[in-house]
C-alpha cells in the first residue's frame, strides 16, 4: 500500500501525451484493461471499473481492492510541410506519465464505495522554437486529474447501477511565437497558463444476464475546464511592448468532451475471456478555443480559433488468457479514429487515426496481490491535414510507445 | 520481479528510438535546366529594401531564396555583387524613435546609423563577376540595353564589368545560362508616381518603347534556349507608399474649421465662378488641401481639396503637415499628389505593361507570374504559416521601410510565387520555402 501511495504522489503533476488517442482523451486507465484493447465497460477485474464502469462495482469480488499504475508515454509526431516541400519537423515531446489510483469497498452485499483519481486528459507535446508552425504553437502542457468518489448499488445477481460525481481540475500551459520581429531577429514569444476546475458524472450499468455474459454502459458526462485570468506574458520588442502588453490575464474554456460506451464480455471457458467496446465520444463540443484577454489593443485582439471537431466511435476488441492462478495474459486492438477536422488541423493536437495493439500480463507472487503490466502501441496513421485560418499543414504521422505498470491488492 | 520489470522497460525503451518514417518529397528539375540561374530586374530583384541596397537586403532577395531552392534541383552557385555592409549607401531607413516638430516622440522609420562607407559600398567589384543577379535598382525597361549604363546608375556601375561600356543584357549575357527571371517593368511606372507624377523629374515609358525593350531582352534571354519565367508588375496604388497617408488627413476642431472656411472664403466665391467644388471644414476628419496647377484651378490660386480617389506620397514630409498648415492652410505640393489623371495614367500604362509582358510570356512559351493580382489580395491580407501579411505600411509585415520594396518575409512569399509558376510550367518540383523562417522588420 505504500508502494502504491509513493507512485501515486510521485507521478502527480508530470504531463501526460495524447496525442495518440482522439483529441486530448488519454484512456489509460487500468494496465489489465490496457493490455486488452482497453475493452473496459463490461469488465469487472477489480476497482479499475470505478472509471470503466461504476456500476461494475457491484460485480467485483472482492470486498476492498485497490489498484494503482503508470504508464510511460513515448511519443513522436512527424510533420512534412505541404508540397513542394522539403521541409520535416519532428516533437521531441516530453515523456508523459498518466496514472490512476483506484479503491472500493463493498459496506455490504449490495452497496459498494469507491475513490478513484485518474488522469484522463492531457496533452504534452513539444514543437520546439523553431521549427515552420512556431506562430501556431511551440509546445503545450495539458492535464487534467479527476477525483471520483462513487457509490455503485446491485440491484440484483443480474443488474448493478453505480454513480461517480466528478471533480476536475487540471493546468495547461502553452508557448508560441508571435510573429514581429527584434534585434537580431529574434520572435516575440508568448506563454499562457492557467488553472481550472470543474465538475462533472460518471454513470454507469453493469448487467449479468448469464454467468458469463456481462453487458456495460456507461456515460462520463462533458466538463468544461473553465480558465479564469490564467496568466499571459508576452515578450515582444520594447517599442510593442503596448501592442503586446507583458502581463495579461485570459479567459478560455477547454471542453472535456462526453463519452457513451457501450461493451459486452463473454467468459469463453475457464481460461479465456473475450470482450468488446464501442466509445462513442462526444467532440462536437470542441467546436473552438476562444482566448479572451482582458486587456485588448488594436494588435492583440481576442482569438477565435475554430476546431469544429466531430463526434467519433471507438472500436475496442481484447481478451484474457489466465494460464495458471500466478500468469494472465492478455491482448487487445483498437481503432480509434480522430476527431479533429481536416481544415483546422492544429499541430497543438495532431490527433489522427489511431490503431493501437496492446499486451500485457499479470503476476501475482501471493494471492492478494497482483503486479499488472501492459505494453500499447498507437500507429497514427498518415494524414494530410491543414490549419487554413493560419495557411499551415501537411502531412502528420506519428507512433507511440505506452509501457504500462501497475499493482492491484485485493482482500 | 523487479528486474524483470526494468528488462521489460528498457526493450521498450530501444523501441522507442523507431521513428514514424515518410516517403519524404523528392524535388525534380522537371523539363527545366537550372544550371546556370540569372535573375534580370530592378530594386526588387537587387533586394533593395528599406530605402537602400545592404548586404543583408541582397541576402533576402527573391532571387537569392530561388537559387537556394534550385540547388535542390540541380543548381549552381549563384554569384550576388554584394555590397560591402549593412549601411548601403546612406539612405537606408530603421525604425525607430524621433520627436516631431509638435514634441511628440513617435516609432517609424528614422536614418540608419552609423554613417555608410560609400566609398567601399560604391567600389567597382565588376572583377569578381560575372553575377547571377543581375537586378539594378532604378532599372527601367529601355536600360537594358544601353552600353555604359554604369555610367548613369552608380547601383550599375558599382558591379558593372564596365561601367563605360557595359549594359546590363550583355554583362548578363556572361553567366550562359540556362534559366532566367525577368522582373521588370515596375520603374517604368513606379518612378513617375513616387515622385508625384507630372511634376516630378520622371515620365512613364511609352508603350512603343516598352515593347521594344521588352522584345530585345526577352530575346536575348530565350538565345541557347534557356527556359525562364517573366513576372508582372503590381499596382501602384497597392503599395503602403500610396496608401499610408490618408486624403482625410486633416482632423480639425470645430473652432480651426470656422477659422478654416472664413480664411477659404475669398477662395469659395472664386470656385463658385468657376464651377468646381468649394472648400469646405468640418469638425473630425477633412480633405487636405492639395495644389491643383491645371485648369480652372489654376485660375483660383492652384489649389483645391484633395478627391478620395487621390494618392499622397509617403514622401511627404510629416512635420509640414503637423506644423507648417501643409494640407489646411497651404496646399500639399503637387508634387507629393498623385492626382485623378496622374493615377489613370500610371494604371492604364500597368495594364498595357501587363498586357504585353503576358504576351510574351505565352508566345515564347514561358512561365508567368501574375504579381499584379498577387499584390491586390494582400491589400486586404494573407496568411503564411500563421503570419498574417497585409500591404499595410510596417505593421502588415510584408513591405519594408520604404514602403514600395518587400522585408525578407516578402521576399521569400515572392520567391514562392515564381517557384509555383515555374513548377506549372515545366513540370518541376522545386520545394517552397518556409515564409516563418524569414524576419519581417525589426522592432526596437
Amino acid at each position: 500500500m505504500k508502494k502504491m501511495t509513493f507512485l501515486f504522489f510521485l507521478f502527480v503533476g508530470f504531463g501526460l501525451n495524447s496525442s495518440f488517442a482522439g483529441g486530448y482523451q488519454v484512456t489509460l486507465h487500468g494496465q489489465k484493461q490496457t493490455g486488452m484493447g482497453l475493452v473496459g465497460t463490461s469488465i469487472t477485474f477489480d476497482a479499475g471499473c470505478l472509471f470503466f464502469n461504476p456500476g461494475g462495482l457491484g460485480f467485483v469480488k472482492d470486498k476492498i481492492s485497490v489498484s494503482a499504475g503508470v504508464s510511460f508515454i513515448k511519443s513522436m509526431v512527424k510533420f512534412q510541410k505541404q508540397e513542394p516541400s522539403v521541409y520535416e519537423a519532428e516533437t521531441d515531446n516530453p515523456m508523459g506519465t498518466p496514472f490512476y489510483f483506484y479503491a472500493a469497498g463493498k459496506i455490504n452485499d449490495k452497496l459498494s464505495v469507491g475513490l478513484a483519481v485518474n488522469t484522463p486528459y492531457g496533452n504534452s507535446l513539444k514543437w520546439g522554437n523553431d521549427w515552420a508552425g512556431k506562430f501556431l504553437i511551440e509546445d503545450i502542457k495539458l492535464k487534467a486529474i479527476f477525483v471520483q468518489p462513487t457509490v455503485s448499488y446491485k440491484i440484483n445477481n443480474m443488474l448493478s447501477f453505480g454513480a461517480g460525481l466528478v471533480y476536475a481540475f487540471g493546468d495547461v500551459n502553452i508557448n508560441k511565437a508571435i510573429p514581429v520581429s527584434g534585434a537580431g531577429n529574434t520572435d516575440g514569444q508568448v506563454n499562457i497558463s492557467g488553472k481550472a476546475s470543474s465538475f462533472g458524472y460518471n454513470l454507469g450499468l453493469l448487467c449479468k444476464p448469464t454467468e458469463k455474459l456481462q453487458i456495460g454502459i456507461d456515460y462520463r458526462s462533458k466538463i468544461d475546464m473553465n480558465v479564469k485570468d490564467g496568466d499571459v506574458t508576452m515578450t515582444v520588442p520594447s517599442s510593442l511592448s503596448t501592442n503586446f502588453p507583458a502581463t495579461n490575464s485570459v479567459d478560455a474554456t477547454l471542453p472535456l468532451p462526453a463519452n457513451l460506451d457501450f461493451g459486452a464480455s463473454y467468459q469463453l471457458n475457464d481460461k479465456v475471456l473475450v470482450g468488446f467496446s464501442v466509445n462513442y465520444v462526444l467532440w462536437s463540443i470542441y467546436d473552438s478555443l476562444i482566448f479572451d484577454f482582458k486587456n485588448n489593443t488594436s494588435a492583440l485582439t481576442d482569438s477565435h480559433n475554430p476546431r469544429e471537431y466531430k463526434n467519433t466511435i471507438i472500436y475496442r476488441i481484447g481478451g484474457q488468457y489466465e494460464a495458471n492462478e500466478k500468469f494472465a495474459f492478455r491482448a487487445g486492438a483498437y481503432y480509434d479514429p480522430t476527431p479533429t477536422n481536416k481544415d483546422y488541423f492544429n499541430p497543438e493536437t495532431p490527433s489522427l487515426n489511431n490503431i493501437g495493439l496492446t499486451c500485457g500480463f499479470s503476476y501475482k507472487p501471493v494471492k492478494k496481490l497482483s503486479v499488472d503490466v501492459s505494453f500499447l502501441y498507437v500507429i497514427g496513421n498518415e494524414r494530410e491535414a491543414y490549419y487554413t485560418p493560419d495557411n499551415f499543414g501537411g502531412k502528420f504521422k506519428s507512433r507511440f510507445y505506452i509501457p504500462g505498470f501497475g499493482l492491484t491488492y485485493s482482500l | 520481479m523487479k528486474i524483470k520489470i526494468v528488462l521489460y522497460l528498457s526493450a521498450i525503451a530501444l523501441l522507442t528510438t523507431c521513428k514514424p518514417d515518410m516517403k519524404e518529397f523528392t524535388p525534380s528539375a522537371g523539363q527545366a535546366d537550372f544550371s546556370k540561374y540569372i535573375s534580370i530586374g530592378n530594386s526588387l530583384t537587387a533586394g533593395y529594401a528599406d530605402g537602400d541596397v545592404y548586404k543583408s537586403g541582397q541576402q533576402y532577395s527573391y532571387p537569392n531564396i530561388l537559387a537556394g531552392q534550385m540547388k535542390l534541383v540541380g543548381g549552381g552557385n549563384f554569384n550576388i555583387p554584394y555590397m560591402f555592409d549593412e549601411n548601403g549607401l546612406g539612405r537606408k531607413l530603421i525604425l525607430g524613435y524621433s520627436t516631431d516638430c509638435l514634441g511628440v516622440t513617435g516609432l517609424g522609420p528614422i536614418p540608419a546609423g552609423p554613417g555608410p562607407n560609400i566609398a567601399q559600398n560604391m567600389q567597382n567589384i565588376g572583377a569578381q563577376g560575372p553575377y547571377n543577379n543581375m537586378g539594378v535598382p532604378g532599372l527601367k525597361s529601355f536600360h537594358l540595353g544601353i552600353p555604359g549604363y554604369g555610367t548613369m546608375n552608380p547601383y550599375f556601375g558599382r558591379f558593372a564589368k564596365n561601367p563605360a561600356t557595359s549594359s546590363v543584357l550583355g554583362d548578363a549575357a556572361l553567366i550562359g545560362h540556362t534559366f532566367f527571371t525577368f522582373f521588370v517593368g515596375n520603374n517604368d511606372v513606379l518612378l513617375y508616381a513616387v515622385n508625384g507624377g507630372n511634376e516630378g523629374p520622371e515620365s512613364i515609358t511609352q508603350m512603343p518603347v516598352f515593347q521594344g525593350s521588352i522584345d530585345a531582352a526577352i530575346g536575348a534571354m530565350i538565345a541557347n534556349n534557356a527556359k525562364g519565367v517573366i513576372a508582372n508588375i503590381p499596382d501602384i496604388s497597392d503599395i503602403p507608399y500610396f496608401k499610408t497617408v490618408p486624403t482625410m488627413g486633416l482632423v480639425l476642431t470645430e473652432a480651426q474649421a470656422t477659422q478654416l472656411n472664413a480664411g477659404y472664403a475669398a477662395y469659395n466665391a472664386g470656385a463658385q465662378q468657376v464651377n468646381v467644388p468649394q472648400i469646405v471644414f468640418h469638425a473630425g476628419p477633412n480633405a487636405f488641401v492639395i495644389q491643383d496647377t491645371h485648369s480652372p484651378y489654376s485660375l483660383i490660386g492652384g489649389l483645391r481639396q484633395i478627391k478620395a480617389n487621390e494618392l499622397i506620397c509617403l514622401s511627404v514630409p510629416q512635420d509640414s503637415l503637423k506644423c507648417k498648415y501643409w494640407g489646411s492652410q497651404k496646399p500639399i505640393p503637387a508634387k507629393y499628389i498623385m492626382d485623378e489623371s496622374e493615377i489613370t495614367a500610371v494604371k492604364s500604362a500597368t495594364t498595357n505593361f501587363n498586357a504585353y509582358l503576358k504576351s510574351v510570356a505565352a508566345e515564347n512559351n514561358l512561365a508567368f507570374v501574375d504579381f499584379n493580382t498577387y499584390f491586390k489580395s494582400f491589400v486586404s491580407g494573407l496568411t503564411f504559416d500563421g503570419i498574417k501579411l497585409s500591404a499595410t505600411f510596417v505593421t502588415g509585415g510584408l513591405f519594408s521601410l520604404d514602403g514600395v520594396h518587400p522585408n525578407p518575409r516578402g521576399q521569400a512569399v515572392m520567391a514562392n510565387y515564381f517557384i509555383d509558376a515555374i513548377n506549372g510550367k515545366y513540370g518541376s518540383s522545386i520545394p517552397k520555402v518556409n515564409i516563418s523562417d524569414y524576419p519581417g522588420i525589426t522592432f526596437p
